[in-house]
């Protein structure tokens, strides 16, 4: 039979009120796990919204690398943004394996085709046509400054920065008809401006008549890449992966783009992975506190849980009751830290947030869901690690024979 | 009722092995009223709580209504000592976080034999028996240490128990109170027909029972 819910709630009421028999202590503990959870919650919100931020803005810096056939033409800027167009192709049977080498991160590729045949615009302007992949892609997406309020879907078109095209307009190309789907922002970078952007689900739908129009050409025939553009891992250098990558991949040229924004990138997720770090440590040694002054408490009241022992208690109610009182403490200390850290996340955001926009710097919060999340986790965790400090002593009053419990003085 | 063959206790110390107990055969009828009486130190204690279920012996079988009880696993044994033995102790033993009444009903609650509102009726019904129905609601702290006493022996007949231990039960009450206690433990024995086992190192208090054991040594005397 399972315990009722009088009895379940008389051993909450116990754990409670012996909360309230050394107040102090109790709320320093409360105080302890308030500052833990507090910065728990700051930390992992600034952490994800500087993370958020970071996609936003330093994604448009451009890529780290950009592998390209061998005996392409390749215009040195600051942003790796896009391909060039070239005849020349990769084959596209390259990129698990680029994936795969050491330093890595993400990779995406491109297709580039410049065509003045397409009927775009007076007939004969000269269009680049740029397929991508929107789920690996870095370079197009974060730079989209309108976009119509769906996904992306195959025969959409976003079109670059400096095309003038209104959002949801049709676009006729090779006599096809593709959906404005978005804009991006001005990039400073000719072909990202001027660029028309699809996926390469659209590309394939357009490739019969393509080729029909434009002939065969390399770039249209199936499973190919103009340049494959890559972000690499903290820690990687640009040097290591164009070794590797000319070792493993015979027929491509490795540009590299600024290392100056590479380090900046690589060194901030250094610091995040850094501030993860010392959260740990901090609530690890916030477990041992609790640990301690629960060995001290179960001391203390030794012929307490001898007397429960005694009535009739289970070694697991007695072990219930001591972390139930734990997890209470540490929890208030959680909930109190969740009010604490939205305090302080005000604060930031008249304070550090507000001179970082003011600098253009963008600054993207987290929605009020995933907060409330997080916040609830940092309640929970807060439980979890009173109830983990706690349950070494516990774990050893309750295997002790009630009648050493009673006799003990406590 | 109750049968200790050969229970022996021996406690590790810094200075070795300490004897408290050492070979004891012990048998009580059911009911009555048995006073275990010795200086401090003979092991009078520690050979109560081996038969109350709360210190395993080093040696001996304790059984209790043919049920040897150090066989029984730890669960097991809780939920007996829970439903056939109560206990008083020689020190304030109510948790001073919970009200009288629900110190008296906690045993019952734990054994879950039946709904919490019967079981707050009984322990009304024994706080009145006993004299205490005036302090249902007080915390322990705000009674005197008599009226404690008698909460204290209400929560041992909670569940009805087969056998009650009573350690020193009036080492810390005024004459008046003791006397008045001494009362109630008779008549449980008379009217509930319950087996009363007490250790006292008081002689006058052990000729009130109906039985007097001599322990010394950790040995019963002859």
């Amino acid at each position: 039979m399972p315990d009722g819910p009088h009895f379940r709630f008389l051993l909450g009421s116990l754990a409670l009120q012996n909360l309230g028999r050394r107040k102090a202590r109790a709320l320093l503990l409360v105080a302890a796990m308030t500052v833990c959870s507090g910065a728990l919650l700051t930390g992992a919100v600034l952490m994800r919204s500087i993370e958020t931020s970071m996609a936003v803005g330093f994604t448009r810096l451009g890529a780290d690398m950009l592998i390209v056939p061998a005996g392409t033409l390749t215009n040195i800027t600051a942003a790796l943004l896009t391909a060039e167009p070239t005849e020349l192709t990769l084959d596209d049977d390259m990129l698990p394996r680029l994936a795969e080498l050491k330093g890595v991160r993400k990779i995406a590729p491109q297709l580039i085709f410049r065509t003045d045949a397409s009927g775009y615009g007076r007939g004969g302007d000269l269009v680049d046509l740029i397929a991508f992949d929107p789920a690996r892609d870095m370079t197009v997406q974060p730079w989209l400054e309108q976009h119509l309020d769906r996904p992306l879907r195959q025969g959409d078109v976003i079109v670059g920065g400096r095309r003038q095209e209104a959002l949801g307009s049709e676009l006729l190309l090779f006599g096809r008809p593709l959906v404005v789907y978005g804009r991006l922002g001005k990039t400073a970078v000719g072909t990202h401006e001027r660029g028309l952007f699809i996926t390469f689900e659209t590309l394939a739908q357009l490739r019969e008549v393509m080729q029909q129009i434009c002939g065969t050409k390399a770039a249209l025939e199936p499973n190919k890449l103009s340049g494959v553009l890559l972000e690499l891992a903290p820690g990687a250098t640009t040097q290591q992966i164009r070794f590797a990558a000319l070792a493993n991949f015979p027929g491509i040229k490795v540009v590299a783009g600024d290392t100056m924004l590479t380090s900046i990138r690589q060194g901030l997720a250094g610091l995040l992975n850094g501030m993860l770090g010392l959260m740990a440590i901090m609530f690890a040694s916030a477990m041992l506190m609790v640990s301690v002054l629960f060995s001290a408490i179960v001391t203390e009241r030794r012929r307490e849980l001898g007397l429960l022992r005694a009535i009739g208690a289970r070694r697991g109610q007695v072990l219930g009751v001591l972390l139930t009182e734990a997890a209470l403490a540490t929890g208030a200390g959680g909930l109190a830290g969740c009010v604490v850290g939205v305090l302080l996340m005000r604060v930031y955001e008249h304070s550090l947030v507000y001179h970082l926009e003011n600098l253009g710097i963008p600054f993207v919060w987290l929605n009020g869901g995933t907060m409330a999340l997080i916040a609830l986790l940092c309640i929970l965790f807060a439980s979890l690690i009173g109830a983990a400090g706690a349950l070494c002593p516990a774990w050893r009053a309750s295997r002790e024979e009630p009648y050493d419990l009673i006799r003990s003085e406590g | 009722m109750l049968s200790c063959s050969k229970v022996s206790k021996t406690y590790v110390t810094e200075r070795g092995p300490m004897e408290a107990v050492n070979g004891i055969d012990l048998d009580l009828p059911a009911g009555g009223f048995t006073a275990v009486v010795g200086p401090s130190g003979s092991g009078k204690s520690s050979l109560l709580a081996m038969i109350g279920g709360l210190s395993r012996p080093t040696g001996g079988a304790v059984r209790i209504e043919g049920t040897d009880i150090w066989a029984l696993p730890d669960d097991r044994l809780a939920h007996f000592r829970n439903g056939r033995i109560g206990f008083v102790f020689q020190f304030p033993s109510l948790l001073p976080t919970l009200r009288v009444v629900d110190n008296v009903a906690l045993p019952a609650l734990l054994a879950r034999r039946c709904d919490s509102s019967s079981v707050y009726q009984r322990a009304s019904e024994l706080l009145d028996r006993l004299g205490v129905s005036q302090h249902l609601d007080a915390y322990p702290g705000e009674i005197s240490a008599g009226e404690q006493r008698r909460a204290a022996i209400a929560r041992a007949l909670i569940n009805a128990p087969a056998l009650l231990l009573a350690d020193e039960p009036t080492s810390d009450l005024d004459a008046a109170t003791e006397g008045e206690i001494m009362e109630q433990f008779r008549e449980l024995t008379r009217a509930d027909a319950m087996t009363l086992l007490m250790v006292t190192h008081n002689l006058r208090l052990a000729e009130q029972a109906d039985r007097i054991v001599h322990i010394a040594g950790g040995r019963l005397q002859a």
